[in-house]
């Protein structure tokens, strides 16, 4: 059997925020592999580095020292437009807070990130009512977003993330701000989007019972991975 | 429309009414740079043709002349039509006319209670650089003919001396008519001045002008002249002032020749009872006007102006002044010009380094405010540039709504008033048109200016909002709902 290759890997990585007279140790001497069809959550206390752990795989945040490779690419050795095309194109993001444009419509919304890495505008809106068909909003399509509530808007926000076919999702606490029913709905469709599409999820939260849903947790304390567990 | 402007529009938008407020601020201020431009424009045109009516595109005086003395100098030169052939020949497709002027005054209405001046140009009717265009300007009436009685042996109806030191002056010939028959002078008089005192200034009217001789020892003479036609030079002040009569007609009144026989001879103030007519030196003049061929470029006047003076001061030698018809107008208008100009620079300059400053500080509340879309967009891959260009765009739409509301406002209120014509009582009673030349230069710094400084206000936060760090503004984002 071919050895699997990881979608993400982390080489030791460090991440260290200095201040004025401070030194913030996020992440120290992380290495990790995350491969295709995971559906994986991060967790740990607050200030532990998960989210950083996040940005550093989002290509969001450059590590200080340490390697991360994105399908066996070194992304130290990219820079610029190159790194932001490569976020746009490989990676989705899911936000706690959604992040949608008030002024846009719910499927404007949804192709934006298409739009950004240029592609056409026609395409993008054929795949978005299919993709908000899958999220089960086709129906609000036209509403602004931010008329939606805070469960609805999440769901956009997954369709958003998926309009590029990403290799990837990453969701930072992306049930921070639903209530309890609006989470488990939340968490079934990521359940559902990685099953259906097979398509890696990643997800940041410090609630048990939101963690739990990760077929595989990392736990990060301190900046380092505590424990790395599969279910079966 | 790429993302970057989508956004930017989107942004103009959701912020109209700060934007509004900035766009027509600018705007204001760029349509009242341009129309305070076009009048000045305007007025510069206006003493431009009332300079050029009066000398051509150079004139040559005696060096004690100075500008103010030339609607009217009293310096004669001695040699002026050997000048004027001596500039014909030295300077191909230049045209040169000796031309004779005076000041004069007139008494209004049947008891001349009050009086108004004119100066009276003495033109060549033949050959003078300017009978062509003045010809064109008739308006009423005709120009001179050859036939018109002009050198019958006119005699003044008397000649008013100033008396030696407290002496009373000394008058000849008071009210008497020395010809057997006379006819009054034909003279040529600017439409404004007809409008002015329309009881006594017309066709066919006859009236009593003193002309000043005062470089003959004579305070005036008293004339009688008939207007023939009027005139309209498109320029109020020309028409009020400006009065054209045969130059030889004036060289006769000025006495510009010997008198002989028993007629008339000044200065010596002896008899000049009798009647013989005078004898017309026309090579005397009191000045020389000059007419240069056009330039093959036309972009830059002033410059021409200086060549074309230099040109012809080097033919007449250091003993004679030229003025070239920009000399006319720096005096005229080129100091208050250049003033209002500097200043106009200046007030826009200010305004618009504030609306700059304000876009500046919208724009920087707008980044803080929006931190988290910024980093929302980062993180779908949009690159820095499209987030510079986001604000820079924006700054570019403000720049050129600004410029074209400008430019429209001011268009709009040059062709109310162009349209509607408003007049002002001013310069020698007449009615000036408040009017507009628009000036194309002014356009475009009216569409320019605007954008580039909208761009430049813009182009700091957009910096600054482009190298943001994506995870900085999303945090930053976050911190601030």
């Amino acid at each position: 059997m071919a050895k699997r290759k990881p979608i993400i890997e982390f080489q030791h990585v460090t991440k260290i925020y200095s201040g004025y007279d401070s030194k913030v140790i996020a992440l120290n001497d992380v290495s990790l592999r995350i491969f295709s069809g995971e559906f994986i959550a991060i967790t740990g206390p607050s200030g532990s580095g998960k989210s950083t752990l996040l940005h550093c795989m989002g290509l969001l945040d450059r590590p200080t020292s340490g390697k991360i490779f994105i399908e066996g690419k070194d992304t130290s050795e990219i820079t610029g437009k190159d790194v932001a095309l490569l976020r746009g194109k490989k990676i989705g993001f899911v936000f706690q807070s959604y992040n949608l444009i008030p002024r846009l419509s719910v499927i404007e919304n949804v192709i934006l990130p298409g739009l950004i890495i240029g592609r056409k505008r026609k395409e993008l809106e054929k795949k978005a009512m299919d993709l908000l068909k899958e999220v089960g909003i086709a129906h609000r399509a036209e509403h602004r977003g931010v008329h939606l509530s805070g469960g609805e808007q999440q769901r956009v926000a997954i369709a958003r993330a998926l309009i590029n076919d990403p290799i990837i999702i990453l969701a930072d606490e992306p049930t921070g701000a639903l209530d309890t029913d609006s989470s488990k709905d939340i968490m079934d469709l990521l359940k559902e989007t990685n099953r259906n599409r097979g398509v890696t999820v990643v997800f940041v939260s410090h609630d048990p019972d939101i963690a739990r849903y990760g077929r595989r947790r990392i736990e990060v304390v301190d900046g380092k991975i505590v424990s790395d567990r599969r279910r079966r | 429309m790429s993302i970057s402007r989508y956004f930017a529009w989107n942004e103009i938008k959701e912020h109209k009414l700060i934007y509004t407020v900035i766009i027509v601020v600018i705007a204001l201020t760029m349509a009242s740079f341009m129309l305070e431009n076009a009048y000045i424009n305007y007025m510069v045109q206006v003493v431009n043709e009332t300079i050029k009516n009066v000398t051509a595109d150079a004139i040559v005086t005696n060096p004690d002349c100075d500008v103010r003395d030339l609607y009217g100098t009293e310096t004669p030169i001695e040699n002026a039509g050997e000048i004027a052939r001596l500039i014909e020949e030295k300077l191909p497709g230049y045209k040169a006319s000796v031309r004779v002027t005076a000041q004069a005054s007139y008494g209004l209405g049947a008891k001349n209670e009050s009086a108004d001046g004119c100066t009276l140009q003495g033109i060549d009717i033949k050959n003078d650089v300017v009978v062509e265009e003045l010809k064109k300007k008739i308006v009423a009436g005709r120009f001179f003919r050859e036939d018109d009685p002009i050198l019958r042996g006119h005699t003044p109806l008397y000649i008013k001396i100033k008396g030696p030191g407290d002496l009373p002056d000394i008058v000849y010939g008071s009210g008497q008519r020395l010809l057997e028959k006379d006819e009054p002078y034909p003279v040529i008089v600017g439409a404004a001045a007809a409008k002015v005192h329309p009881s006594i200034i017309g066709v066919g009217k006859e009236l009593d002008l003193y002309v000043s001789a005062a470089s003959r020892g004579a305070n005036y003479v008293s004339i009688r002249v008939k207007i023939i036609g009027l005139y309209e030079s498109g320029t109020p002040t020309v028409d009020a002032m400006i009065w054209f009569i045969p130059a030889d007609s004036l060289r006769e009144i000025k006495c510009y020749g010997k008198v002989e026989g028993k007629s008339w001879t000044i200065p010596g103030i002896g008899s000049f009872r009798g009647f013989k007519p005078i004898k017309i030196d026309r090579n005397k003049g009191d000045a020389i006007v000059v007419k240069a061929p056009p330039p093959s470029l036309s972009i830059d006047p002033m410059g021409y102006a200086e060549k074309v003076r230099k040109d012809v001061q080097s033919v007449v030698g250091k003993d004679l002044k030229v003025f070239s018809w920009h000399d006319f107008l720096l005096y005229g208008a080129g100091s208050m010009q250049d003033v209002v100009t500097i200043l106009l620079w200046g007030s826009m300059g200010v305004t618009l380094l504030l609306c700059g400053a304000a876009i500046k500080y919208v724009m920087d509340s707008i980044i803080i405010r929006k931190m988290r879309e910024i980093g929302s967009l980062k993180a779908f891959g949009a690159r820095d540039r499209v987030i510079f260009k986001i604000f820079l765009y924006q700054g570019m739409f403000i720049g050129f709504i600004s410029g074209l509301l400008g430019i429209f406002i001011a268009i709009l209120v040059m062709n109310i008033v162009n349209w509607y014509g408003l007049n002002m009582g001013f310069i020698a009673g007449t009615q000036l048109k408040i009017g507009f030349v628009v000036n194309w230069f002014t356009v475009v710094i009216a569409m320019i200016l605007p954008v580039i400084l909208s761009i430049l206000a813009a182009s700091i936060p957009a910096k600054k909002a482009a190298m943001l760090p994506p995870v900085e503004a999303l945090r930053r984002g976050e911190m601030s709902l």
